[in-house]
């Protein structure tokens, strides 16, 4: 969002005794509004979630083992977290590797469809619902089956590939390639951010485009000029959100390497690695330091996204 | 896109013929990419199915989609597997699926415009709360969550799950409708606002018939999402009638001793269909609302 | 006009009914005393218990045990923060592995002050009452007696034209009965076991040796679990057991290992799983023991306790859930509902009630676990608390380390070790 640096140094000087009607009308004219239609989201915010997320973050500086209470330990997680935990390190990278194929992956690939399914064709519904389908699935104990069947070594994909003579490894269960095969299920589940680019598409009025053609503008050129402009805010939402989401990914891994992380914990995704440690081994305090390590991480990544916005992103206002 | 594009060739009249070939051609192959392509989408269902209709020992153990006998034995046996009938499961979901949609429609579009179209001090603030609260992962919420819940009596009740729909909790949808209603041309707002409509009547005249695409897309993705989601009802549900579809089909399998695989799989083929029958009733939805809106500038 | 109205009205109606609903509370029931019985376990466990809780609650008017299941992955989850919310259900199943967890941590409470009055463990084998103790307190009855087996693809076996393997078969035969079975090309022989504690603990214990001390302490060295990787990469470079790449496809449920896969003719598991294993394979399969280090090496198996049924720590009515878990392990009529799902019974008159209504699957289970004559051995101390992280993060990991090439045996022993030495420092920190 836009800062609004003017607004706080405006009711800063108004703060004199003079002029105070004209502050407590201007409050009322220029900001209740904001904050009523705001209201249910500050009941939910500072009742619902608040609370919990403090609550966790109070827990990261004590050794709560979810059956006794917990004790304050000061620092020992975050130290441990940074000097002493060697799967910490490794999941990281995991994750940062899921997240830097992963996410461009299914923006492209979701984009690409979007803007095929954006034409006027026959049978598009049925596309598009047949698309979204792999999405409806979402963490379905039958993806594990199937990324099995898929993926090993005597899988369909090795099978297609015996056709050029090529003998695949089993690629799911090899430390080597395993992570790519959840890359592939994650892109092959580009369902949501393809009709997130739908609407977006849907959005841009049809007139900008009869005007660009009798111009004599050509396709591409309208895709550039027109398309891709007014598209901005949704591309960079979806770009933030799936970045979100590839940081938070959890599920994928959890279904098809049973909640291991394994081949070698090369799919020891951090939030897997988090899970593990809170549910699995009684560490809910030292996993609520690592969530809040990722929020930091998270929080900086969207920070960035939204600095440099400003440059790329074109609202209409 | 293409609507323009019939305009242009009758102009150039001599290439009609060849340019009218190049486009059957073109849309013959962008047709048989797509085939190709939903076939490896659609894959998995297909073998889901089989699997529901085949032997139970056959499951793991064949590799062809076609089974070698076909039988309903695991529809029967799935549909009234627990105690309960699955029947009740679809109730319960859908009960919460709808209310929820209600909720996040409602409450999240009014954050939305909020920061996305009112002025006021500590916008930027709350809306970097707002995102904050989606970086966090759940798993480390979890247990305080519960202690709240508990402390206000909804264990077992599907109030957890339904309630913070109501009070705007999922920031996706927000941060979704902030980048839409900022992408509704601002003089439109400036003209209501020149007419004396409040900011009420500027939301609900001006900017929401304007969005139809994304209060379809948020519906849709709630309804899913909802009905997908299985962690929630996990922990708030301990009482089999109150259980969704999702914690229902959790129940056929577990790793360590004896499951109904088939009964998996026929129940997992039926939960399926409202969520696809859901996706494609509101998709038309998606399209048909901005022919009807008729934006201009 | 109407419709719309039809439409509000039918909100407002949905509305009430699921308010009504959410409240959760039928009036008939509120008058009873109420029992939540919470279990992992698939439909086939959920039908037998459920047929239980029924004959309980006809038995005991005004009294309902109220049971829910959830799958092995979901149960744990669920009842971490059921407990850490104070809101534990009062009758607990609990596993081998976590209920030093949950008894040190006054989750689940000791019941030996409900021993010999509503809980009547007389004719109960004394190694399953063992196994249910932490420091010397009961905290858990074993609901069935179970033991590390070989599950075995019988058909495969006659396929390939190898005789069954049994008590004499011993780790240096399986290179010979793997040459039939390489020659067919069908599957390998064995699954990879160097990632299996059960089969390190077994392997350790005919050597002498165990997995822990009663002290919690380690009690194999460097040595011995360089042996033991040595041993699994010679035999994976043999083709006696599938590869490291097959092997990693096994992550834990049943419908991914080696039997069910096809890769591999047999793998360790659990006695009482034989009955699950066979609904999912269409080849006949059947158990038996472990190999042994030599024909004449001191027993490796133990009778385990497959489960037991705790009570929690903050239930309001320990005695009645107590008197319920008699009932379960107890009532002959209760035994046959529940068979040997959960393993064989622990008590002498129960298991001979039951022996004649079981089924062909269910008595070779029954006599697998009644007659391992010499290979039975006592019952090893109790692990300490952090051997499930040992086991799941350590042991599996640097087995696949050294399957993939990525650690040679002379140094995935020494790692295991000192990886091991330093999860339980931190656990007892």
């Amino acid at each position: 969002m836009t800062a609004h640096p003017f607004s706080a140094a405006d009711s800063a000087s108004t703060s004199g005794r003079a002029v105070t009607p004209s502050f407590w009308s201007r409050l009322w004219t220029r900001d209740a509004p904001g904050y009523l239609f705001l209201l249910p989201w500050f009941i939910g915010f500072f009742g619902l979630t608040l609370g919990p997320m403090l609550t966790s973050l109070y827990l990261s500086f004590t050794d709560f083992d979810l059956l006794t209470s917990p004790n304050w330990v000061g620092m020992d997680n975050y130290t441990r977290i940074f000097t002493a935990d060697p799967k910490f390190a490794a999941s990281m990278r995991v994750t940062f590797f899921f997240v830097i194929f992963s996410v461009p992956l299914k923006l492209a690939f979701a984009l690409a469809v979007a803007l095929l399914l954006n034409r006027g064709m026959r049978g598009l519904p049925l596309y598009r619902a047949v698309f979204y389908l792999p999405s409806l699935l979402g963490a379905s104990v039958a993806i594990a089956v199937l990324w099995r069947q898929l993926f090993a070594g005597d899988g369909v994909v090795n099978d297609f590939l015996a056709i050029f003579g090529i003998e695949g490894p089993s690629w799911i269960s090899n430390p080597r390639y395993s992570l790519w095969t959840l890359i592939v299920l994650s892109v092959w589940q580009f369902g949501s951010p393809m009709i997130i680019f739908l609407a977006g598409l849907r959005q841009i009025p049809q007139d900008m485009y009869e005007a660009a053609s009798l111009d004599g503008a050509s396709k591409a050129r309208m895709f550039w000029k027109i398309t891709l402009p007014l598209l901005t805010p949704v591309v960079f939402f979806n770009a933030v959100i799936q970045t979100i989401d590839a940081f938070k990914s959890f599920t994928p891994a959890f279904i098809i390497s049973g909640g291991t992380g394994n081949p070698i914990n090369s799919t020891l995704f951090y939030t897997l690695y988090l899970y593990q440690e809170a549910f699995g081994f009684f560490r809910m305090g030292y996993a609520s330091a690592l969530a809040w390590v990722l929020l930091a991480i998270v929080a900086a990544f969207t920070g960035f996204s939204f600095l440099t916005s400003k440059y790329w992103v074109h609202y209409d206002e | 896109m293409t609507s323009s594009a019939p305009r242009l060739t009758v102009v150039t009249g001599a290439d009609d013929s060849a340019a009218r070939w190049r486009k059957r051609a073109l849309s013959t192959a962008s047709h048989a990419a797509l085939i190709i392509a939903s076939i490896l989408m659609l894959y998995p269902l297909l073998w889901m199915l089989s699997a529901s209709f085949r032997p139970e020992n056959e499951i793991f153990s064949s590799s062809t989609l076609w089974p070698s006998s076909w039988s309903l034995d695991a529809y029967v046996r799935g549909w009234n597997g627990l105690r309960v009938s699955f029947g009740t499961f679809f109730l319960n979901s859908f009960i919460i699926a709808i209310l929820a949609i209600i909720g996040n429609l409602a409450t999240c579009s009014l954050a939305a415009f909020a920061f996305a179209r009112l002025e006021f001090r500590g916008r930027s603030f709350w809306f970097a709360l707002m995102l904050g609260t989606l970086m966090l992962p759940y798993q480390v919420t979890l247990i305080p969550q519960y202690v709240l819940f508990q402390g206000l009596g909804w264990i077992n009740t599907i109030l957890p799950l339904v309630v913070p729909k109501f009070l705007a909790a999922d920031a996706f949808f927000i941060f979704l409708m902030v980048q839409f209603f900022r992408g509704i041309p601002k003089e439109l707002d400036e003209a209501a606002q020149m007419d004396g409509c409040s900011p009420w009547r500027i939301y609900w005249k001006v900017l929401l018939p304007l969005s139809t695409p994304v209060l379809a897309t948020a519906g849709v993705f709630t309804f899913i999402w909802t009905w997908d989601d299985f962690f929630g009802p996990l922990i708030y549900l301990s009482d089999i009638r109150t259980y969704t579809v999702m914690l229902g089909l959790r129940t056929f399998v577990d790793s360590t001793a004896q499951s109904d695989w088939g009964g998996l799989f026929a129940m997992s083929s039926l939960s399926l269909l409202p969520i696809f029958l859901f996706f494609l009733f509101f998709q038309r939805l998606l399209i048909d609302g901005i022919a009807t809106t008729g934006m201009k500038r | 006009m109407t419709i719309r109205i039809d439409r509000r009205q039918f909100l407002v109606g949905s509305t009430t009914l699921m308010a009504a609903g959410a409240m959760g509370i039928s009036p008939v029931l509120s008058q009873e005393a109420r029992l939540r019985l919470l279990f992992w376990g698939g439909q086939a466990r959920a039908d037998r218990t459920y047929g239980v809780t029924d004959l309980y609650d006809k038995a005991n008017p005004g009294q309902v045990v109220e049971g829910e299941f959830l799958g092995w992955g979901d149960y744990w989850p669920k009842l971490a923060t059921q407990t850490a919310g104070g809101n534990a259900p009062d009758i607990i199943q609990m596993d081998y592995r976590y209920i030093v967890e949950y008894a040190d941590r006054g989750a689940i409470a000791p019941l030996d002050d409900y021993v010999g009055d509503v809980l009547k463990l007389d004719d109960f084998d004394q190694d399953q009452l063992d196994g249910g103790k932490v420091n010397g307190k009961l905290y858990g009855i074993s609901l069935g007696a179970n033991s590390v087996a070989m599950m075995v693809n019988k058909a495969a076996f006659e396929r390939a034209g190898v005789e069954l393997p049994g008590k004499m078969t011993t780790y240096d035969d399986l290179k010979a009965m793997a040459e039939k079975f390489n020659a067919k090309g069908e599957m390998k022989l064995i699954g990879d076991g160097s990632g299996s504690e059960p089969m390190l603990e077994n392997w350790l214990r005919q050597k002498g040796k165990a997995l822990y001390t009663a002290e919690g302490k380690l009690a194999f060295d460097e040595a011995d679990a360089t042996e033991w990787f040595a041993m699994w990469a010679d035999l994976r470079d043999a083709g006696v057991c599938v590869s490291a790449e097959d092997q990693a496809l096994d992550t834990g449920p049943l419908e991914t290992t080696m039997v069910t896969l096809g890769k591999a003719a047999m793998i360790p598991s659990n006695s009482n799983q034989l009955v699950a294993f066979q609904a999912i394979n269409q080849d006949e399969i059947t158990i038996t023991n472990f190999p042994r280090i030599a024909t004449d090496a001191p027993g490796g198996h133990y009778r385990k306790p497959s489960m037991f049924f705790s009570v929690a720590g903050k239930s309001n009515d320990k005695e009645s859930s107590a008197k319920f878990i008699s009932f379960f392990v107890n009532d002959k009529d209760a035994a046959t509902v529940l068979g040997v799902e959960r393993g064989i019974p622990c008590s002498a008159s129960v298991r001979d009630a039951l022996a004649p209504t079981l089924d062909d699957q269910s008595k070779i289970a029954l006599n697998f676990v009644s007659n391992l004559g010499d290979l039975l051995a006592a019952l090893p101390p109790s692990p300490p608390a952090a051997a499930g992280e040992i086991d799941s993060s350590l042991l599996r990991t640097i087995s696949q380390e050294v399957g993939f090439g990525a650690r040679s045996p002379e140094d995935a022993g020494p790692a295991l070790v000192s990886g091991a030495a330093e999860i339980l420092a931190r656990a007892a920190s």
